[in-house]
């Protein structure tokens, strides 16, 4: 038996890292302190067993080598005129080093999950910065938490406990006690049950809410209507006020905000805010990100191509515009002549119109676990898992970067081998 | 005068880019020169030659040179990309980027056009029969300005966020137009003529005329009375308040 | 590997060469006194050889510079690249990424460059981008001036405790050396406030910007570290600043070097030399901060010159950046880390018809000419927040030639007239004061004199060749010249190496990242982490053993040891 502590977490982008692991015979048997969704990502489930291949997307899948697989995946891409190399955010950064690097090779777009969760965030940044702070400045300082849009009971179970609303430190040892928590949000989710003010807002109206609440703080509330999205002009007054007359305001938002009407803007509005209340107040905004490592892909894709994510390489430079460049955008239009999908689940989360398309043109999925990419796969490479069995770096949702940690020895080979040899082979494809 | 005629020779389902695409870049060429022209089809490089058939008459200056292309060119982006004179009447629908750039000359388009035709426009005419799609005569991602001169007008729809940035220019939008036109106008023009939501953000200057209906108001405009404008009266509001703007938008 | 240099016009200023014409003789990277005759050779034919330049100042790696690229797509569009056989694609103006920042460092005939901020706990993220930073040596400094153990032991005036610190904060974070930012200030944003001036007590640690700065120089030189406290002053940007940083230089005085170099580096004078009290009445005070130079010893500047165009700011100095982002209405980047400091950045636009731009323009070049020892003015833009590192030849060109100068004077707001002395100095640079400002001096500063800056036996084979015979050039008039043949090196070595050719890429090696590792004694240490336990086991997001950075984050380290403890020379 062996015991691991001060292990990471490899579900959401909170990267809990005080777990403690225990193995035997290589096999995890224990982990502690973690959620149960994080425990459940540890504890594993559904692997892909070895490589396989099918002829075409009706027919069953063979079991082939891994040499059998990665030339055949090698071949599909070389081939492609307008690849596309999707995932990453359940891989750690080196793996997206390699990504990137097999991205140049193919003149491929890469993209990220962030696309169909907090890309829109990204735009916001473009727009309005992103005054933030790491989470402890929260959990030490904050006398006012803001949820708008996102609910960590259900998405971020131990945020709360770690970095937000219950958290101690040295300017907060009251914890809750000595915090006021706000809730804004279209429906009473399970964080607005324990909030202390629940501002309910109709579905939609989010960025003229924010827009009334600038209004306010900027001494205009005489423009303002009665009523805003729903919620009072009292009621709009009333969170003015307990905005500017914090200490310390961490607001944190989620999907509610980044996929609902006006999407990016409304956090670019968000933003101004925030901006706005540092005359008043200390005020940071930070996006509750949800796999473990999607803001480490956003910050090695910055690093190696200048931008964020949804990358073109298409004639051999980075080109960058969502809205023409995302994983959508090119699988909606149905321009991907063949897709790579690694680390991330495509088949799942994407809109229907995408993976009609997916349905239609060749597959490579490289990852730990059968899932609802699998189904349209044709070549399917199955990895060890990051942050399991892999170590490498990620960041949690505050872009504090951090070493995952090996659990067991892996069973299958990582990621990075993979990505090298496809592109090794691609190399020898193009005659390079 | 120069005429080039460019007529697609076979059905395109990834997007090409085609910059090249400009009385700019055509004048004084031969056919063969033309045909020769660079242009990318996702991750392979080729020409317009291979895309197009391709007719030149004449020759002359950018100023004298038109093209005429007819046809479906709905995958076609970047037509038009910082040209400076000349004309180009595209009886078809195009693709993204239309005009982006562009300081001078006439572009027209019997059909629709996809997101960004005109962005970051400095001077010169877009006119658009069809409809529009996301971010007309808007900017590049992070910057400040969008169009900053020239006239854009659409006798169809536009989709969202029409002359985000704008720092200069018109826009005439006789149909429709998506959530937020004119968002950050900083000195702009805009007239739709039919109906929009949550128009002029954050303007801090600039115009903004609707005739049709606003479905939602953003709540950031002082009202200023009536006031009329070219014998129209409209009601009148200042603002974006937020950011002290100066900008007016009128409303039936 | 062996490789000659012969026939350069060397400009060596650590050795005393000044233009001779010497022969360079290399083998496995390093100068050595003669090679044989299987040496291959590069016949310079006259032109200026000097060693790779060495930058003590620019910002190329960490959580601040990637906020930058991922908040300015449009920076990002503007230096654009496409890959070839050998180079990956470069972007990026103000904000490149890793690769632009190798390969146009090389360009420019540069070789070692450090990065000059970081939190420890976002150290991790600084190795990462340092490691895919092509060809060039590099560094990081680490921030130490608002974090809460720094102050708990300045308070208890425990010097021990903070060398120890120190120590290994330079270990968690694989840090080269100490910078402090705006000391206190760094905390006292975490609650949206800043201090205004070195008595300032910091709430709740009780403890002003002098004290810390003085306690971390003491220890600086208990720790012997190759480097001095770099300090970046507080009440940076705002007007009537320079009393603010003759007051810290005068600081100094209380230490006594452990080296042959100063005790404080005051960076990037540019932005803290500012006399008036308001926008309206701003002048530059530069010629005051270059004459307390001309008395002093033991201290040393850098310019952080203002380049016209577009430049992106950034530091950790977090209120600034909020003042700055309010002042230009411009987008706003902000990045507390807990316990340790805090960051920001905020893009900007220098124009020549804004009469404080043109005034700041001046600034710097005022005090690199009236400073008389080159030494102790360093040739840097704060890359990007005066600008970007691809203008060091524009500085050069300005530096060599009042007539640049004066032509560049005409085309800006008349503000330069009043409000500085530029228009009336004459002085020009020669090409040794240019060699001490661009690599000897950055070396000296830096502690790295043994193996980088210089051309003697056993240094680095770090060399830079450029296409000017400097005795038939006249830098005042043919100053395009100079500009152009600094942007592009005839010939970049590195670690004798031939990695630029006409100014083309041809390799690219990985280089080195300096830490260094400081010894204490161990009880030292013991009594210290008690206290950091502490801190992590209340206050700190993370757990300990997942702070410090590991080895995989190093893996080209170059250890320069130190300590209280004398320890074998690496």
């Amino acid at each position: 038996m062996a015991v691991i502590t001060d292990a990471l977490c490899p579900f959401c982008g909170c990267v809990c890292d005080d777990l403690t692991i225990v193995t035997e015979n290589n096999k995890i048997t224990e982990v502690k302190h973690a959620c149960k969704l994080g425990a459940a990502k540890i504890m594993g489930h559904h692997r892909i067993k070895a490589p396989m291949m099918r002829k075409d997307k009706h027919s069953e899948f063979k079991e082939v080598s891994y040499e059998e697989a990665i030339n055949e995946a090698a071949r599909i891409l070389s081939n492609s005129k307008r690849p596309l190399l999707y995932g990453w955010a359940s891989a750690v950064c080196e793996v997206h080093k390699k990504g990137i690097l097999l991205a140049e090779e193919l003149g491929a777009i890469i993209d990220n999950t962030a696309t169909v969760c907090h890309a829109p965030s990204t735009l916001a940044v473009h727009e309005k910065g992103l005054p933030s702070a790491t989470l402890g400045q929260i959990k030490n300082r904050a006398d006012v938490i803001v949820f708008w849009g996102s609910n960590p009971v259900h998405a971020h179970p131990r945020h709360m406990g770690r970095y937000s609303v219950f958290a101690k430190g040295l300017f907060s040892e009251k914890g809750r006690k000595g915090r006021k928590v706000i809730v804004l949000d279209v429906r009473k989710t399970e964080t607005a049950n324990m909030a202390d003010e629940f501002v309910q807002l109709e579905q939609g109206s989010d960025y003229l809410v924010v827009s009334a609440l600038r209004a306010i703080l900027s001494g205009h509330a005489d423009v303002v209507p009665e009523s805003v999205g729903g919620v009072s002009k009292d009621a709009l007054l009333k969170l003015v006020d307990t905005l500017k007359t914090g200490k310390f305001v961490g607001i944190f938002f989620g999907m509610g905000l980044t996929q609902s009407k006006s999407r990016y803007k409304n956090i670019d509005n968000a933003i101004s805010l925030v901006t706005e209340l540092n005359a008043f107040t200390k005020c940071v905004i930070t996006p509750m990100r949800g796999h473990y490592n999607v803001t480490g892909f956003g910050n090695v894709c910055a690093w190696e191509t200048g931008f964020a994510t949804a990358v073109d390489f298409s004639r051999g430079a980075p080109y960058y515009n969502p809205g023409e460049t995302a994983a959508n955008d090119v699988l909606i239009r149905k321009e991907t002549d063949a897709a790579m999908i690694i680390a991330g689940d495509a088949g799942a989360h994407f809109p229907a119109d995408s993976v009609r398309h997916l349905a239609r043109i060749p597959i490579i999925q490289i990852d730990p676990y059968w899932n609802a990419t699998t189904e349209v796969a044709n070549v399917v490479i199955p990895v060890a898992i990051c942050g399991v069995e892999v170590e490498g770096t990620a960041y949690r949702m505050d872009g504090v970067s951090l070493r995952m940690r090996k659990m067991i020895e892996p069973t299958h080979p990582p990621d990075t081998e993979i990505l090298e040899k496809i592109t090794e082979r691609v190399k020898v494809l193009r005659g390079e | 005068m120069q005429t080039v005629t460019l007529k697609p020779i076979k059905e395109i389902k990834i997007s090409v880019e085609a910059e090249n695409i400009s009385p700019d870049k055509f004048a004084g060429k031969t056919e063969k020169d033309i045909q020769s022209l660079e242009a990318w089809m996702g991750n392979q490089k080729t020409t317009l030659g291979e895309l197009f058939s391709v007719k030149a008459e004449g020759s002359g200056a950018a100023a004298d040179t038109k093209i005429v292309m007819d046809g479906n060119f709905s995958r076609i982006k970047r037509i038009g990309e910082g040209m400076t004179a000349g004309l180009i009447i595209i009886k078809g629908n195009v693709d993204m980027h239309l005009g982006a750039k562009m300081s001078g000359g006439k572009i027209s388009v019997t059909g629709n056009v996809d997101s960004w035709a005109g962005r970051e426009m400095k001077g010169g005419e877009l006119i658009i029969e069809g409809n529009a799609g996301y971010y007309l005569g808007a900017g590049y991602r992070g910057e400040t300005c969008g169009m900053r001169g020239g006239k854009i007008t659409v006798l169809g729809n536009a989709l969202d966020f029409l002359g985000e940035h704008m720092c200069g220019g018109e826009i005439i939008v006789k149909g429709n137009a998506g959530i937020l036109p004119g968002l950050s106008n900083n000195g702009g023009k805009i007239v739709i003529e039919g109906n929009t939501s949550r128009p002029g953000s954050e303007m801090s200057k600039g115009t903004i005329i609707i005739n049709g209906l606003v479905d939602e108001m953003m709540p950031v405009f002082k009202a200023e009375g009536t006031e009329a404008v070219d014998g129209v009266t409209y009601r009148k509001y200042t603002g974006d308040v937020i950011v002290n703007g100066k900008g007016v938008l009128y409303l039936k | 590997m062996e490789l000659l240099i012969k026939n350069g016009s060397v400009y060596d200023p650590s050795n005393g060469i000044k233009g001779d014409k010497t022969d360079i003789s290399i083998k496995d990277g390093k100068i050595v006194e003669k090679v044989s005759s299987n040496a291959s050779v590069i016949d310079a034919g006259g032109r200026l050889v000097m060693p790779g330049g060495v930058d003590a100042h620019s910002h190329i790696a960490g959580a601040k510079v990637n906020m930058g690229r991922i908040m300015r797509p449009e920076d990002t569009r503007a230096g654009i690249k496409p890959r070839t056989k050998i180079t990956r694609p470069c972007t990026g103006y103000t904000v490149p990424n890793v690769y632009a920042m190798g390969y146009r460092y090389a360009q420019m005939g540069y070789t070692t460059v450090f990065e000059a901020a970081q939190a420890i706990m976002k150290a991790r993220h600084t190795h990462e981008e340092l490691e895919e930073i092509p060809i060039i040596d590099k560094g990081a400094l680490t921030l130490f001036g608002s974090n809460w153990p720094t102050m708990d032991f300045v308070r208890e005036k425990n010097m021990d405790k903070l060398a120890a610190y120190v120590a290994w904060g330079l270990l968690a974070s694989r840090g080269f050396g100490i910078k402090c930012v705006n000391p206190g200030g760094g905390e006292m944003w975490g609650f949206g406030k800043n201090v205004t001036g070195l008595d300032d007590v910091v709430p709740n640690f009780d403890v002003t910007p002098k004290d810390i700065i003085v306690s971390l120089m003491k220890v600086n030189e208990m720790l012997g570290l190759p480097h001095s406290v770099h300090l970046h002053c507080n009440n940076l940007g705002k007007p009537g600043n320079y009393k603010t940083t003759l007051a810290s230089m005068e600081l100094a005085k209380q230490v006594k070097p452990s080296k042959d170099r100063q005790v404080l580096h005051v960076t990037h004078v540019t932005f803290n030399c500012w006399g008036g009290t308001n926008w309206g009445d701003f002048e530059s005070k530069a010629d005051e901060i270059a004459n307390y130079l001309n008395n002093s010893e033991n201290i040393t500047t850098d310019m952080g010159q203002l380049i016209f165009g577009s430049a992106t700011t950034m530091t950790a100095d977090g209120p600034v950046q909020y003042a700055n982002a309010k002042l230009l209405h411009a987008k706003w980047a902000n990045g507390d880390v807990e316990l340790e400091d805090a960051s920001g950045v905020v893009p900007i636009f220098y124009a020549k018809q804004v009469s404080i731009h043109a005034i700041m323009w001046a600034m710097g070049l005022e005090l690199a000419l009236l400073t008389k020892d080159p030494y102790k003015v360093l040739l840097t833009t704060d890359h990007p927040n005066g600008g970007p590192f691809v203008n060091y030849p524009e500085v050069i060109a300005l530096l060599m030639s009042n007539k640049k100068r004066q032509e560049e004077i005409k085309t800006l707001h008349e503000a330069v007239h009043k409000r500085t002395k530029i228009p009336g100095i004459e002085r020009e640079l020669d090409f040794n004061d240019i060699a001490i400002m661009t690599r000897a001096g950055h070396a000296k500063v830096l502690g790295l004199l043994d193996t980088k800056g210089h051309l003697g036996v056993g240094a680095d084979a770090d060399i830079a060749i450029y296409d000017i015979k400097p005795d038939q050039i006249d830098p005042s008039v043919e100053h395009a010249k100079i500009k152009s043949a600094f942007q592009s090196a005839a010939y970049t070595i590195k670690g004798g190496e031939v990695v630029v050719k006409d100014g083309q890429i041809t390799a690219t090696p990985m280089g080195r990242t300096y830490w260094v590792d400081a010894s204490v004694p161990d009880e030292h240490t013991e009594i210290m982490m008690k206290d950091i336990r502490m801190k992590f086991k209340n206050y700190y997001s993370i757990n300990l053993a997942n702070y410090m950075v590991q080895d995989e984050y190093l893996t080209h380290p170059k250890v320069v040891r130190a300590g209280v403890i004398p320890a074998e020379v690496s």
